[in-house]
Parts: structure tokens; sequence; C-alpha cells
């Protein structure tokens, strides 16, 4: 096949060329900026470690570890929680038994494709203290609920129950799928040898699905070490210091045009997904074996 | 065969997971309803009794949310996306699976690095690299960035690397060019994985929110979910029924286009889960 030579070239160009001047490069030179101070518009000043030196510093920037407290809060929580949901909602789901499965996906999923900026504006307004029915509901039977969207760390929490609700049709999704492909054999053999209920789905089941599992762990902890979207809806773009995350202080820093600052909190979010990913890739590794 | 689990189980299990259904959608029913309000009957005691129907509110909230504009902008950034960056990863998955050209390798491993690049990473530089262009709050500069992806032209490698190399011979056989192998011969062959791409690239357009958060300066740019996000800002929103009218007219047109190609839609937008 060597006649596509050329044309090899012509086919891989603009896209090859358009990923490396809106990705790649400005990577890499984000990746450098974070060593210097620049507004943008000046002369980019080099000052080595000093941006991060200044980050990691609690009396030049107190809002930082709280940032990266309530990033890492957000996503260890909210994946586990919605990946198991999934899982535990799949399996009956996914049974020779179950009627409707269909319908049942189809509402599971509905949050997944919606925009998470429209959720978060809906969900805002269900959880208002004085109009939203959520509260209302509470206060009727005899409750006395906090307001979700200012006390104490009320507000966080409502995020990550958003983000939950959210987020369990897609590990469903492909739970379903994982599952509906499994090998029937195995369950059937386990049934012979007495395993049935739990026993089965943590002996058989949970196994079969494993790297299903994996892979909404490690995308679901990726994915939501970047989570703004759903903060800003959520906050009213009011966000404070119980609900800043680490992307919201990159765009803050940029609005400033503190280019440099905020490139460091890029290398900081880069750092962060590369070592979870090492450490869950690692951990997964280890209880397979 | 298993036995399935006795009849008491198997209703509590309907009733969980048929349960947290209606938990899914209650929400977006409740937006439904609240749209046709009176801003009255949205914030009293009357909260749980049924809407009196108004409208109006829709009309209401597409002009004073100037929602025709947004709209246009949000359409155009979407199609032209999904469009180019769906021929343009196919291309570029077409040439990786079945060309041969010195370098291939290499090149197809640089597209596969930028998959796991943060765009906290990169946003800084993209926006000044899109303003150093002159695409500076345009729509231009909504969709060039995204006219290609590493995550596009992989994907689309590993489906193309599924058609028969003596589909592809037989073709060249026939005296066509690549392009026409391409067009004829590989595309034809490829309508699932090309739809679930396309379904993939206009839900991420169509919901992109921190991109034109950092481009879009003026209304000839700004996109749906920005709008959204503007109106809802304020402290106090004036009418909550016109704005669950606004929310539902935004809304609304992936959720019917949901409705109807829900299995490419799920695999879609799921299909980041699928094993190689």
């Amino acid at each position: 096949m060597t006649l596509g030579s050329r044309t090899g070239y012509l086919f891989v160009a603009f896209p090859l060329a358009a990923i490396t001047l809106f990705t790649l490069a400005p990577t890499v030179v984000g990746i450098l900026a974070s060593l210097f101070d620049w507004n943008g518009i000046g002369l980019p000043r080099f000052v080595g470690p000093a941006n991060f030196i200044a980050l990691f510093d609690p009396s030049s920037d107190p809002l930082f570890w709280r940032s990266v407290a309530n990033t890492i809060a957000f996503a260890l929580i909210t994946t586990p929680i919605a990946t198991l949901a999934g899982f535990l909602l799949a399996l009956p789901a996914s049974a020779d038994w179950f009627v409707g499965r269909t319908f049942v996906r189809t509402c599971l999923f509905l949050p997944t494709i919606i925009s998470i900026v429209a959720v978060g504006v809906l969900w805002r307004w269900l959880l208002s203290d004085e109009i939203g029915p959520v509260p209302h509901v509470l206060r009727a039977i005899g409750l006395r609920p906090p307001n979700f969207l200012q006390d104490g760390l009320w507000p966080m929490a409502s995020i990550m129950a958003v983000q939950v609700w959210r987020s369990v049709g897609f590990a469903f999704v492909l739970y379903l799928a994982a599952l509906s492909g499994a090998d029937r054999s195995l369950t059937e053999a386990a049934a012979v040898d007495g395993a049935t209920g739990w026993r089965s789905v943590w002996h058989v089941s949970r196994p079969q699905v494993r790297p299903t599992t994996a892979f909404l762990l490690i995308t679901g902890v990726i994915g939501s070490l970047q989570v703004f979207d759903i903060v800003m809806a959520m906050t009213a773009q009011a966000v404070s210091s119980t609900t800043i995350v680490l992307n919201y202080s990159i765009y803050d820093e940029f609005r400033q045009s503190r280019l440099g600052y905020a490139s460091a909190i890029g290398v900081v979010i880069f750092a962060l997904s590369a070592a979870i990913t090492a450490a869950q890739a690692r951990l997964l590794r280890e209880r397979s074996a | 065969m298993i036995r399935p689990p006795p009849a008491p189980a198997r209703v509590v299990a309907h009733i969980i997971v048929y349960g947290v259904s209606a938990f899914m959608i209650a929400p977006f029913i409740w937006m439904l309803l609240t749209a046709l309000k009176t801003d009255r009957e949205a914030i009293n005691s009357q909260l749980f009794s049924l809407p009196s129907w108004q409208w109006e509110n829709f009309p209401r909230a597409w002009e004073s949310a100037n929602l025709a504009r947004y709209y246009w902008n949000s359409t155009v950034v979407a199609l032209v996306t999904t469009v180019f960056g769906v021929l343009h990863n196919s291309l570029a998955g077409f040439a990786f699976a079945k060309l041969r050209f010195p370098g291939r390798r290499v090149l197809f491993w640089t597209a596969l690095a930028t998959m796991m690049l943060p765009a906290q990473a990169s946003f800084v530089f993209a926006y000044l690299i899109v303003s150093a262009l002159g695409f500076g709050d345009t729509l231009q500069a909504l969709y060039v960035p995204f006219l290609a992806s590493g995550f596009g032209i992989f994907y689309m490698r590993q489906a193309i690397s599924a058609v028969p190399d003596s589909l592809i011979e037989a073709g060249r056989i026939d005296g066509m060019s690549d392009f026409e192998v391409f067009w004829n011969v590989v595309v034809p062959s490829m309508w699932a994985p090309i739809g679930a791409l396309a379904i993939f690239t206009f839900v991420f357009s169509w919901n992109n929110f921190f991109w034109p958060l950092i481009v879009s300066d003026s209304d000839a740019t700004v996109t749906l979910p920005l709008a959204v996000s503007h109106l809802a800002s304020g402290r106090y929103v004036s009418s909550w029924p016109v704005m669950m009218a606004a929310l539902t007219i935004v809304t609304m047109p992936l959720v019917v286009v949901y409705l109807i190609f829900q299995r490419a839609f799920v695999r879609g937008v799921a299909m980041s889960g699928i094993k190689e």
C-alpha cells in the first residue's frame, strides 16, 4: 500500500495541525508559563518556582488549599457513589425477568445528556430556601431543613448530590451493557455450587464487570477533578470559600490576567490527575491479581 | 438455568429501579409544569397544584432572554463542529488505519497523547492563539479549536481498522483515489460509529460552557449554556416560570433528538466506555 503515502499526509495534515495548535502547543507553553510572571501584555518575567511557592503558602493564597480539598472531596465522594449506584441498579435491570429495561434506561440516562448548566440552575431553584419545592416538602413533613445553598457545608454537599444524580445514568448504561454481555454460564455454575443472591453478585458479577468499574472510576475521578460548570450554575457564579474548586481558581486568575499563576494551578490539576490515575490503576491491578 | 429470585424480591427490585428512574425525570417534569404557571403559582402555597397553563411564558422567555440570537449561535457552532469535526477525524482515522506513510506511528501517538491533556492546562494559551489568529469574539473562535480531536481520531481509527483490507484493495484496483475509497467504500460501512461520534460531538458542543465563557464577549458569540448562566446569575430571578420556560426551550431539542435516536445516543455518549 505504498500508493497512499502522499494522501496519508494530506488526510492527517489539518487534524494534526489543529490539535497541535489548540491543544498540544498551549499545554506545553502553559507548563512553561507556570514558571513566569505574566499579565498577557508586557514581557513575561522568569520567576522560577515562585508561583508554586506562593500557591502552596497559605498566608499568600489562603484559598488554594481549600480549593484543593474541595476538589478532591468532590472527586472521591461523587465518583464511587455514582459508580456503585449504577452497578446496583444495573444488576436487576440486566436480569431476564426485569420488565421495561428500555424505559428505565431512557429515564436514567436523561440527566446525562442535558447541559450541566441547565441542570444546575434547575436544582438551585428546586433546593432554594424560600421558594424551592424540596425544602417545602421537608417542612411539610415536620423537618427543619437547612438552607441547602448557603449554610455551612450544605452548598458543597448539594453540588455533590446533584453530581451523583446526573452521573448515575452513565454508570448504569455501561454496567447494563457489561452485565448483558457477561458470561451466563458462570452465574449458572455458581448457582449449582450454591452461590446465589449477594454471594453470586460479589463473586461472579462483580469480577466480570471489573474493566467497566476501572474505566468508570478512573475517568470519573479525572473528569471530576475538572469540575466547574455545576459549581458555577449552582452558586449562580457566586463561588465562595466552601464551594471553590481548582478550576474556578484558574478561571479567576485568568480573569485577573495573572496568566503564570493560572498556569501553575493548571499544572497542579494535571499532576493530581496523573497521580490519582496511577494510584487507582495500581490499586485495581493489585486487587485483580 | 438459574432460578430467578423469588417474586417478592423481584417486585422490590422493580420498585427501587422504577423509583430511581422517576427521581431522574421528576425535576424535568417539574420544570415543564412550572414553565406553565403564573409567578404567584410558582412560589406560594400552590407549589404543588397544577399550573394554569400559561403558554405565553414561552414567547416571553424567547424574547426577553434574546434566545433567538443564542439559539442561532449554538446551532451554528454545534453543526459546524459536528460536520467538520467528524469528517476530519474520520479522514485522519482512515489514514492512520489503512494508509502507509513514514512517521504515521509517531503522528498517531501524538494525537493519542492529547486525549489525556486536561483543558485547564491549555486553555489560557489556546485563548491567546485563537485571539492572535484574529478569531477573538467570533463564532470561529468557538468551533475552530474543536474541528479535530485526539479522541475522535482514535475512535475512528479503531472503527475503520475493522474494514477488511481486501475491500480497500478492490477499490484501488477499480481505479479509485484514496479519497474515493474513503468516501465510497469506508464511509458506507461506518455509519454506526460515525453516528455515535456525531452525536457525541454535537452534545459536547451544544453543552460546552467553559470555552465559550473564556472566548465569548458579546451577544454575537454567546451560546445557550452561557446565556442560561447569565440569566440565572442575578441575586434574584424576576420570574421563575419564565426562567423555567427558558430552560425548557434550551434543553428540549436535545431531549427530543435523544428520544428519537435513543440507541445511537446512548452509544454515542457512552462510547468512551466501549472496551477495546
